[in-house]
């Protein structure tokens, strides 16, 4: 794979980009899913309660999709120039499977609940649960697929 | 490094780092915070702005996140710490590390200077027509001095 050599002699040949990738993911993931929390932590009622959950979410989508964007192709990045090691992580597919029920979660039901005009505070307050739990889950696979190999 | 070597030696830092465990899940914590807290600093700073959350007032933004940040900032300080101290004897020459140091120290001056004319005074931002000035420079540094956080954490793993 071409493509795959590519990145990954990039990559390996400067660590710098390696390291500026990661650090791109990082800084990437701290705004999509500071971002999405913040639609979490109103629809849980825990702050800016002056305005709804819809409007909110108006205002940040365009920062988590533009962030998730970051993310994913840096997270490309990373994995094209150490193959290998992904294909025998153990966590690493869990990872890539809660990564992608958080995506299907966050623009189907997330959103859907979160742009509701009076959707039952408890259905609300689940689903920003959920929403946190997903994301949060994310991040705690993305640090275990760098330390159980 | 005597300090350095005797810091990670006291008992429970050294079990600390040695728990396959422990360490990655202090780490993953470390990393929440900066996701959920760091958002809500670029909310505050994007509304300093008047790029976003327009419908909301400065007020309302930066007093309903208020504890929350605190709470966050907290833990994620006290994660971070345990990180450095378990391995203080890699820490302690890792240029980077210090720089990270320095900058969360630079965090500190920027609340003093601004959280008594700008975090405190949001009342008298939201009567302004138009956002002031120190209101945007206050912004703009707070997203230059966590951008630069998170790169130094980053890079303090390149260093040997």
């Amino acid at each position: 794979m071409p493509l795959q050599n590519a990145v990954a002699d990039a990559l390996n040949n400067s660590e710098w980009v390696f390291a500026l990738a990661e650090c791109v993911h990082i800084g990437g993931f701290a705004v999509a899913i500071g971002s999405i929390a913040l639609v979490d932590f109103r629809m849980l009622n825990l702050g800016l309660r002056r305005e709804t959950a819809a409007r909110i979410l108006r205002d940040t989508e365009l920062w988590t999709v533009v962030a998730l964007l970051f993310v994913m192709f840096s997270g490309v990045a990373l994995f094209l120039s150490q193959v290998d090691i992904y294909r025998v992580n153990l966590i690493f597919p869990i990872k890539m499977y809660v990564l992608a029920a958080a995506l299907i979660y966050n623009f189907t039901v997330h959103r859907r609940v979160a742009t509701m005009e009076n959707p039952p505070p408890f259905v609300s307050k689940l689903v920003a649960m959920v929403s946190l739990l997903l994301w949060v889950s994310v991040v705690f696979g993305g640090i275990f697929t760098g330390f159980l190999v | 490094m005597p300090t350095a070597h005797s810091i990670q030696s006291i008992d429970f830092l050294t079990a600390f780092s040695e728990s396959v465990l422990a360490y990655p899940i202090v780490l993953s914590i470390h990393l929440t915070c900066i996701a959920l807290f760091g958002g809500m600093i670029l909310a505050t700073d994007l509304r300093l702005l008047g790029v976003a959350f327009k419908g909301l007032t400065i007020t309302e933004v930066v007093t309903s996140l208020r504890a929350w940040k605190r709470i966050g900032g907290t833990i994620m300080i006290a994660m971070g710490l345990l990180l450095a101290a378990s391995e203080a004897e890699k820490y302690a020459p890792n240029p980077f590390f210090w720089t990270k140091m320095i900058i969360l120290g630079l965090i500190g001056v920027h609340a003093l200077i601004f959280r008594p004319i700008v975090y405190n005074k949001t009342e008298e931002l939201d009567r302004s027509p138009v956002i002031p000035t120190k209101a945007k420079v206050a912004a703009i540094l707070s997203l230059v001095l966590w951008t630069s956080m998170v790169v130094m954490g980053r890079l303090i793993a390149y260093w040997d």
